[in-house]
């Protein structure tokens, strides 16, 4: 009955971009973590994660966000970049407190000419 | 054994859905709450916090506590004038969470979310039985 997805990386001006949507919840978190620990420890450069049809986050999901931010901040001193419009989730990154750790973009193309210009 | 005892008042309409203790059950549970939410009257945003909340207290059951002799834990929801509680069972014995007040943490902040969206939440905790009861006023 969730819609959980994850797609594959698609790398767009030599950033690598994620798209995950539906409800991410502790069913999938799992998924989300081994995906992006995997970018983070492969060490491919910039990762914007896409979550722009993501509809639930669960406290699971902001921990491995967490996590991930944490260790891309220590890894390279930059925030990770999170493209995420809808309301509800929003207000998941600002309960939680995520919101401070990480980069918000309204759009994929937002993010990408933000990293391009952060270079 | 003694069977645990309810304390609400008679002027109530419940319902129970028994979960398998799977995490795949977890999108079950937000529908469950979901309808029983909207239909009590709560507005899109109060909704959405019950469905948060309850999901992550059901995540702690299947997490952290234990399924009762059918592999279920069970999930209801009790109406009471204007306020609406939806419980959580489990057969496990409640372990007090290790508070991790550091953001960076990656656990440990279930409970406190869960208080921070909704009116009220009581744990009744003895061994073998974990129930957490998730309470919100409709404006």
């Amino acid at each position: 009955m969730s819609s959980f997805y994850i797609g594959d990386d698609t790398t767009r001006d030599g950033v690598v971009v994620l798209v995950v949507g539906g409800e991410i919840d502790y069913e999938v978190s799992p998924q989300l973590r081994e995906r992006m620990f995997a970018h983070i420890k492969a060490n491919r450069g910039r990762l914007v994660l896409d979550l722009s049809w993501a509809t639930f986050i669960d406290s699971t999901a902001i921990g491995v966000l967490t996590g991930a931010a944490t260790k891309l901040h220590e890894a390279d001193g930059e925030p990770l970049a999170v493209v995420c419009t809808h309301e509800r989730v929003l207000q998941i990154f600002e309960i939680t407190g995520l919101e401070s750790m990480i980069s918000l973009y309204s759009s994929c193309e937002e993010a990408l000419s933000a990293l391009a210009v952060a270079g | 054994m003694q069977a645990p005892v309810e304390q609400d008042t008679a002027s109530f309409a419940a319902s129970e859905l028994r979960l398998p203790a799977l995490r795949s059950a977890l999108g079950a549970a937000r529908r469950y709450v979901e309808e029983a939410a909207a239909a009590f009257g709560f507005d899109a945003d109060s909704c959405f916090k019950l469905v948060f909340a309850v999901n992550e207290a059901v995540t702690n059951a299947i997490r952290h506590g234990a399924p009762d002799e059918q592999g279920s834990i069970s999930l209801s929801v009790v109406a009471d004038v204007d306020r609406l509680t939806f419980v959580v069972r489990d057969c496990g014995t409640f372990g007090v969470p290790v508070l991790d007040t550091d953001t960076r943490s990656e656990h440990g902040r279930g409970l406190a979310l869960m208080a921070s969206v909704m009116d009220e939440i009581q744990l009744h905790i003895k061994p073998g039985s974990t129930i957490v009861r998730l309470s919100k006023t409709r404006a």
